[in-house]
C-alpha cells in the first residue's frame, strides 16, 4: 500500500469514527429527552392519583371483616327475626358518632346483634352542615345494595373535620368502593334520587319529633318497650345493652 | 439485555394480569404469605386511576416493554428506557403509598415493583451501553 492510499484509508476511518461518535451523541441527547418526558409522565400520574383520591379511606378491610357474616337489609344490621330494634340517629360528619361507632357499638354488635337479640338501624340526623345530607344519601344508596353499614363504618373511620369540604363525590365514591358496593353506577344514580333525599329529610324530622337535639341519639323498640322509646345518648355500651335487654 | 427484558416483561404481564383479574368484581389478590394487605390495598382509593384499575395500566406498560425488548434498534432502546422509567417512577410512588398512606403491603404489588425496577435497570444499561452503536 502506498503512502497516499494509507493516508486515504486513515482519513476514512477517522470520518467513520467521527460519524459514529456524532450519532451516539445525538442518540444520548434523545435518550435524555425521553428520560425527561418519562419523569414528566410520572409527575402527571401522581398528580392525577392524588387529586382523585379524595382523602384517605381507612380500615376498610377491618370493617368489612367485622360485618361480613351479619345480615343487612337497607340500613338495618342484624337478623330480621330479632325481637328488639335499636334506631341510631346519627350524622356521618359527627365526631361523637365516630367515637360511638368505634368504642360503643362494636360491643353491642358482637353481643346482641350478631346473636340475633337485636337489630340496629342507622337513620340520618343531618345537623352538622350541608355536607351531611349527601353523605347520608350515599349511605342509604349503599344500603340499597346491602352495604349500608359497611359504608357508614368506613365513612366514620375516614371522617374529616366537620364541613371542611372533604365530602366530595370522589371521597364518597372511594368509601362506596371500599365498602364493596357492587354497582357504583346504580349507587351514583340512587344517592341523587328524590326518594333517597326525602328519606334523609324524613329521618331528620323523626329524630326531632322524638325530642332529640344531638347526635348520636338512640331509640329502642321491642316487646318490653312501650312503642318507640327514646334513649338519648347512652353513656356506655353497657347502658345501651341494658336498654336493649329491657326492651326484649 | 433484550432476552432479560423479554423474560421480565412477560413475567410482569402475568403478575399484572392476575392483580387485574382478582380486583375485577370487587375482589382482591390473595396474599400468598397470608394477611389482608392485598385486600386493603385493592380496596384503597389509590387502586384506581381515572376510574381504571392501576393493574390495567401495568399490563399495558409490560406489553409495551415486551415489544421494546423484542425489537432491535435505537428507537426500541430509547422507548424501552422511557417506558421503564415511567413504570419504575410510578411503582416507587405506589410503594410509598402502601408504606406510608395505606399502611398495608400487597405482595403482588411488591413483586410488580421489583420487576419494574429490574426492567428499568436492564433498559438503562441497554440504552446507555448500546444506543448509537451498530449492535
Amino acid at each position: 500500500m502506498s503512502g497516499r492510499e494509507a493516508r486515504r484509508e486513515e482519513r476514512l476511518r477517522a470520518e467513520e469514527r467521527d460519524g459514529a461518535s456524532e450519532r451516539r451523541q445525538r442518540m444520548v441527547k434523545l435518550g435524555s429527552a425521553a428520560a425527561f418526558l418519562g419523569l414528566a409522565v410520572v409527575a402527571v400520574l401522581i398528580v392525577v392519583s392524588q387529586s382523585q383520591s379524595g382523602g384517605k379511606v381507612e380500615h376498610a378491610s377491618e370493617v368489612n371483616r367485622e360485618l361480613h357474616d351479619i345480615p343487612q337489609s337497607g340500613m338495618v344490621l342484624g337478623r330480621p327475626s330479632a325481637k328488639v330494634t335499636v334506631l341510631e340517629f346519627a350524622d356521618l360528619q359527627c365526631p361523637v358518632c365516630q367515637g360511638y361507632s368505634e368504642d360503643v357499638l362494636p360491643q353491642v354488635i358482637e353481643n346482641q346483634v350478631r346473636g340475633g337479640e337485636a337489630r340496629l338501624e342507622f337513620r340520618n340526623f343531618t345537623i352538622i352542615g350541608p355536607e351531611s345530607k349527601p353523605a347520608g344519601a350515599a349511605a342509604i344508596a349503599a344500603g340499597e345494595q346491602g352495604r349500608g353499614w359497611n359504608f357508614v363504618e368506613i365513612f366514620y373511620r375516614s371522617q374529616g373535620s366537620e364541613n371542611s369540604s372533604y365530602v366530595t363525590d370522589e371521597f364518597l365514591t372511594a368509601v362506596a368502593r371500599a365498602a364493596g358496593v357492587p354497582d357504583i353506577a346504580r349507587w351514583n344514580a340512587e344517592r341523587d334520587s328524590r326518594r333517597v333525599l326525602e328519606e334523609v329529610a324524613d329521618s331528620k324530622s323523626q329524630a326531632e319529633s322524638l325530642g332529640f337535639t344531638g347526635t348520636p341519639s338512640f331509640a329502642v323498640e321491642g316487646p318490653g318497650a312501650s312503642g318507640l322509646e327514646p334513649l338519648g345518648t347512652p353513656e356506655s355500651a353497657g347502658a345501651l345493652e341494658s336498654a336493649i335487654s329491657g326492651a326484649g | 439485555m433484550r432476552g432479560i427484558g423479554t423474560f421480565l416483561a412477560t413475567f410482569g404481564i402475568g403478575v399484572a394480569t392476575y392483580i387485574a383479574i382478582a380486583d375485577s368484581g370487587g375482589g382482591a389478590p390473595v396474599c400468598i404469605a397470608g394477611g389482608h394487605g392485598c385486600q386493603t390495598v385493592a380496596e384503597s382509593s389509590y387502586s384506581h386511576l381515572a376510574g381504571v384499575d392501576v393493574a390495567v395500566f401495568g399490563i399495558a406498560g409490560y406489553v409495551l416493554l415486551l415489544c421494546c425488548a423484542l425489537l432491535r434498534g435505537d428507537g426500541a432502546r430509547i422507548a424501552g428506557f422511557a417506558l421503564s422509567l415511567v413504570g419504575f417512577g410510578f411503582s416507587l410512588y405506589l410503594t410509598y403509598l402502601e408504606l406510608f398512606t395505606i399502611d398495608a403491603i400487597c405482595q403482588w404489588c411488591v413483586a410488580s415493583a421489583v420487576l419494574m425496577t429490574l426492567l428499568f435497570v436492564t433498559n438503562a444499561i441497554r440504552m446507555l451501553g448500546y444506543v448509537g452503536t451498530e449492535r
